[in-house]
Parts: C-alpha cells; sequence; structure tokens
C-alpha cells in the first residue's frame, strides 16, 4: 500500500507535538489528521474510520490516552496504536498494551525514531488483514461449502424422481425419499447395504450395465414394472475426474401416465382403423358380389347393393373430414374467430340448410324464439356455430322416426344464451348418456341400425361448445326423445 | 321328407354386412337369421337353434366377437354349433387378432376367421366343410348344402 493511502490520527494536547508529527509524517505521503484530545480523536476515528495508525498522547483532557486506545480497540481490530508520553513508566505502558496498543515512543523523538516503529506497526498491520482476509475467505468457503451440500441433498431428497447411488463396492450409499416410497423394502435396509439386497433382478442388472467392464461408461436404460406402476430407470455411472468409475446412480422416474396415454393412443388409433376398414371392407364386399353375379337375379338388390357402397363411400369421407377437424382441434390448429354474433340468425340458416332434408324423411321443424332475443349477441365462431347446430339438429332428425317432429327453442338468461334441439326421436338410455361425446361411441340398438353415422359428431360439437366458453347438456329417456342443450355466454 | 337346409345365424352391428352375407348364402339356399347384437343374437338362437354362426368382432365392445363366441361354444344349448369370426380389425397397432394356427382359433373359440371384406366363395367353402362335419359327427345323415 502506497504511503498516500495511509491514514495516520494524531491526538495531543501539545498543539506543538501535533505539528511535529504531521511535518514527519506528511514528509514521508502519510494522510495525517489530528486531535486535541481523547475526545475530539474518538469523534475523528468515529466519523471517518478508516485510519491504519494512531498516535496518542497519554494525558488528555476529557478522555485520557487509555481509554482512547480502549474505544477504538473496541471498533478496529487492525488499527496499530502507538502511546507517545513524555511520563514513561513501564505500568502504564502494560495498561495501554493490555487495552490495545501495539507499541510505545518516548517524547521526545527523531523522525527516525517515530518512522521506524511505524513502519513496523504497519507491516505488522498488513499481515495482519491478509490473515483475516484469508480467514474470512475459507469461513466463506466452508459455508458456501456447507449451505452447496445441503442444498443438494435438499434438492435430491424432495425430488419426485427416485434416486439411488452406490459405490465401487456395490453398496448403497445415498437413496431419497421418492425411491423409498416406491420400494418401501429400502426403508428398512441400512446404507452400505449390498446392492443385491434390494432384490430386484432388473435393477441390479441395470447397475452391472452402468458399470460395464470397458472403458466407455454407458448409460443404461430400461422400463420396469413396480407394484403396478411403470418406472423408466436410468442407470450412470459416477466418474472421478481421472475417469475411474467411482459408483453409480439410478434414476427412477414414473412412466405409468405416459405409459396409459400411448395405450389410449393406440387404442384410439385402432378404432380410427377400424371405423375406417368396415365401410371399406363393405364397399368391397358389395362391389364384388355385384361384379361375381351373386344378385343377378335380382336387379332391384343389384342396385340397391350399388346404392349401399356410395352410401358407405359418402360415410367414409365425413368420417375422413370429422377427423381432420377433431384432430385439427387437439392441436391447437382449428382456427375460430370469435365475433359477436346474433345466434338466431345461424339457427335460422341451420334450419333452412336442413328443411328438405328433414321432409323427406316426414321430419317437421318447428321453431320457437324468446322475443326479446333481439341485440343478444354471442362471441362466436360464425362457421363453427353452425357446425355445432347443424350437427345437433341433423342428429335430431336422424334418430326421429317419421312422422317426428323437432323443435328448436332460443331463448336467454341474464348471462347466457341457451338453445335446445328437441326430438320425438328414440331417446337415450341413461347409462349412454355420459358416453355420447366420446369419439367413436355410438348407440348400438336395433332402433340406430340401419342409422349411419360417424361416432364424432358429437365429440366435435362439445369440442366446439368448450372452445366458446359454453356447455352442452342432454336430457332424455328411452322411447321419449332426447333435448340438447347449448348455453354460451351473452357478450355485451 | 327332404331335410331343411342348414339355418345361419349371423350377428354384425354393420346392417350393410348382414345384408350382403344374406344375399350370399341365400343365394346358396341357406337360411339366414340376422341379428345386430350379441345378446340379440343369443335371444334368438335359444328359439331356434342354427347350424352355424358367423360373428362380427368389433361390435358395441372391442372384444364383443371374442365373449359371444365363448358364450355360444360354453352354451349347453349350442353345443357343437362351429363359430366363424369375421373382422375388419385383423390387425391393428397394439392388436393382433389373427390366428396363427389351431391352437390360436381355439382360444378365441372359434372354428374358422376371416378378414373383411370376405372372400365369399372362400367363406362358402368353410362353412360347407364346417357343416358337414357336423352333420357326419351328430346325426349322420350328411346333410346337404342348400337346397
Amino acid at each position: 500500500m502506497a504511503n498516500e493511502d495511509i491514514r495516520i490520527l494524531v491526538v495531543d494536547d501539545e498543539l506543538g507535538m501535533r505539528e511535529g508529527c504531521r511535518k514527519i509524517l506528511t514528509a514521508e505521503g502519510y494522510q495525517v489528521s489530528t486531535a486535541a484530545d481523547g475526545a475530539e480523536g474518538f469523534e475523528i476515528f468515529q466519523r471517518e474510520r478508516n485510519f491504519a495508525v494512531a498516535l496518542v498522547d497519554l494525558k488528555m483532557p476529557r478522555i485520557g490516552g487509555i481509554e482512547l486506545i480502549h474505544r477504538i480497540r473496541e471498533l478496529d481490530d487492525t488499527i496499530i496504536m502507538f502511546v507517545i508520553t513524555a511520563h514513561a513508566a513501564i505500568d502504564t505502558a502494560v495498561e495501554a498494551t493490555r487495552r490495545g496498543a501495539y507499541g510505545y515512543i518516548p517524547k521526545p523523538f527523531t523522525p527516525d525514531e517515530l518512522l521506524l516503529p511505524l513502519r513496523n506497526g504497519l507491516e505488522r498491520r498488513a499481515l495482519a488483514i491478509e490473515a483475516q482476509r484469508l480467514r474470512r475467505e475459507r469461513e466463506g468457503r466452508l459455508f458456501e461449502l456447507a449451505f452447496e451440500r445441503s442444498k443438494s441433498s435438499t434438492i435430491i431428497s424432495c425430488m419426485t424422481d427416485g434416486v439411488l447411488v452406490i459405490n465401487r463396492d456395490k453398496q448403497i450409499v445415498l437413496r431419497n425419499a421418492a425411491l423409498t416410497r416406491i420400494m418401501p423394502s429400502f426403508a428398512v435396509l441400512p446404507l452400505s447395504s449390498p446392492i443385491e439386497e434390494i432384490q430386484c433382478r432388473e435393477i441390479i442388472d441395470l447397475f452391472e450395465d452402468a458399470f460395464s467392464d470397458g472403458t466407455t461408461p454407458v448409460i443404461a436404460s430400461k422400463e420396469v414394472a413396480l407394484a403396478g406402476k411403470t418406472y423408466l430407470a436410468n442407470a450412470s455411472p459416477v466418474l472421478e475426474p481421472d475417469g475411474k468409475v467411482m459408483g453409480a446412480v439410478l434414476v427412477l422416474r414414473d412412466i405409468s401416465e405416459l405409459k396409459k396415454l400411448e395405450t389410449a393412443k393406440s387404442m384410439f388409433i385402432s378404432m380410427v382403423a377400424h371405423e375406417v376398414k368396415s365401410p371399406l371392407a363393405a364397399i368391397e364386399s358389395q362391389l364384388t358380389m355385384v361384379l361375381n353375379g351373386f344378385l343377378d337375379n335380382d336387379p332391384e338388390k343389384k342396385t340397391g347393393a350399388i346404392e349401399r357402397a356410395l352410401l358407405r363411400a359418402t360415410g367414409l369421407r365425413t368420417l375422413v373430414s370429422d377427423l381432420l377437424n377433431l384432430t385439427a382441434m387437439e392441436t391447437g390448429h382449428f382456427e375460430i374467430k370469435r365475433v359477436p354474433l346474433a345466434i338466431r340468425s345461424v339457427i335460422d340458416e341451420v334450419i333452412a340448410a336442413n328443411r328438405e332434408r328433414a321432409e323427406d324423411g316426414s321430419v317437421e321443424i318447428t321453431m320457437s324464439c324468446a322475443e326479446d332475443m333481439d341485440g343478444v349477441q354471442v362471441l362466436a365462431d360464425k362457421d363453427s356455430m353452425f357446425m355445432v347446430f347443424s350437427n345437433l339438429l341433423n342428429n335430431a332428425i336422424k334418430y326421429s322416426p317419421p312422422p317426428g317432429h323437432v323443435e328448436v327453442v332460443v331463448e336467454h338468461d341474464r348471462t347466457h344464451v341457451h338453445v335446445t334441439v328437441k326430438d320425438s326421436g328414440i331417446g337415450i338410455a341413461k347409462e349412454d348418456q355420459e358416453n355420447i361425446f366420446d369419439e367413436f361411441f355410438r348407440v348400438k340398438s336395433a332402433h340406430t341400425q340401419r342409422i349411419t353415422g360417424t361416432g364424432l359428431g358429437l365429440t366435435i360439437v362439445k369440442r366446439l361448445v368448450d372452445m366458446h366458453d359454453g356447455a352442452i347438456t342432454v336430457e332424455s329417456a328411452l322411447g321419449e326423445g332426447s333435448a340438447f342443450t347449448v348455453s354460451l355466454p351473452i357478450t355485451r | 321328407m327332404a331335410p331343411e337346409p342348414p339355418e345361419i345365424a349371423i350377428v354384425d352391428d354393420d346392417m350393410d354386412f348382414l345384408e350382403l352375407y344374406r344375399h350370399v348364402l341365400e343365394s346358396r339356399g341357406y337360411r339366414v337369421r340376422c341379428f345386430g347384437t350379441p345378446a340379440a343374437a343369443l335371444e334368438g338362437m335359444a328359439q331356434s337353434r342354427p347350424d352355424l354362426v358367423i360373428s362380427d368382432l368389433m361390435m358395441e365392445r372391442l372384444d364383443a366377437g371374442f365373449s359371444f363366441a365363448r358364450q355360444v361354444k360354453s352354451d349347453e344349448r349350442f353345443r357343437g354349433v362351429p363359430v366363424i369370426i369375421a373382422t375388419a380389425a385383423g390387425s391393428q397397432r397394439g392388436f393382433d387378432f389373427r390366428p396363427r394356427g389351431a391352437a390360436d382359433l381355439a382360444a378365441m373359440n372359434a372354428d374358422a376367421f376371416f378378414a373383411k371384406p370376405v372372400d365369399p366363395e372362400a367363406l362358402l367353402a368353410k362353412i360347407r366343410e364346417l357343416v358337414s362335419a357336423r352333420a357326419a359327427s351328430s346325426d349322420g345323415t350328411g346333410r346337404k348344402e342348400g337346397a
């Protein structure tokens, strides 16, 4: 440290002494502050603090030298303090040293008599400060280490994945709470038990794989079934910095839910395949029959088979577009543009589009609309609404044996518009009602055999209503018709 | 008195297939009874015992055909009635219904397995084989196919 950075406090009630010291010390480049008594000296020390050295006279008014040294030492453990006094007495010097003084310089003194002990003191101070710095650093590092250690062990114990670590001798050295939950037999195994005691061949084998025999450590991974759940087990070697294997760590992750999803997905694919293959098989069979001449003696049946084949082909096309729509909805690619919409106008359009087909099947459609519906709007995508209500109306017509009647009621309360499509059809049994919105669910009965459908219509309706923050409910009883009500929030 | 032509019960939830089977089988003189669900088939078969049953596989449930076949085979009233399973769901991701041999057929309680679309001639040949084998083993009169 350059002398210019070293600040020295001189406390003496003799002006000549103060100024003499100042002269000697400033000549050496030191920064000097002076005080005329102990009280002033303490005040300056408290205000400025960063003094390296204090020269303190013993006999001063107000606060004496011994007391000042004591007070300063309590606040600063590195400052070097010298007693400067003409009344040198051993016992006083001893007392001063006991209170925290570093040395004693008798008055009067030559510049060298002051500077030499001062430099010694400064060196001593530098060493003390360095030692203190090292000590703090070490303490800090230990603290950090302890903190890191508790942090990682906290993290490991909080992990939802099971963690098991073994050492080179294949003894258990660490396991977390999740692992003992997954394999309760672990809770009773003491640490450093040999790995064989876990009695799970698959996991022991995984560890063996992770150790391997060669130089390249491998990560072994396998699905393990434990207590009705499926886990993905990954074992990897723990390496020393030089690459030597010092143990292995196994992580067990519960993938049961993923497996369920996977099963549901392949179920869905199987169902799609079935729904596609059935009509194709029917069409092929119908055409084969015609071509092979099975129906040659009955022209009516022959035409009928071709008509049915055509109908199935059309149904297949509807199925494919329904599937595409549904997939788009599921992957978030089904775009809807929600704008304020008078639902009444959509219903009118849907009815107009279906009226002819209904009349062909001797089904009458009526519509009733609350008088105050004018100006009541919902925030909705027009195409989606058209899809929702034509699906519902279509079903109502399809499932109403002639002469049938379908009634559409549009009304609202304070918060929602309610559109009910009510038919005089065959109705839905209570136990089927909860399934009708499921993909490919179709009620199978003697009444529904002749009615074609993809089994996706109501699934799509429900998805669309959900996308519009609405709800759909059904009220029905076998033989008494069904009423589907769509409720959509009113926009202001 | 000429023996009555054999009666075949068919269960399938696809109306078109019921109709197709009916056309094919009736054109060769068989008597045919069609059912839309396994339950309806069991009920109908109890009133008039068929000489052979053809069942679809995936109806109201994925394996409805299998449980139907099991019910037929374990019912004393239908002892010896051959069962043919025909499905469009031959093999799919995760499921493979196609029997590899006699043991697989026995496990699914079936005497024969056809993938849809069914080749009419192959089906007729199999029916002929199963019905005549049964006739030979039961009453020895060797009923002839159709009329």
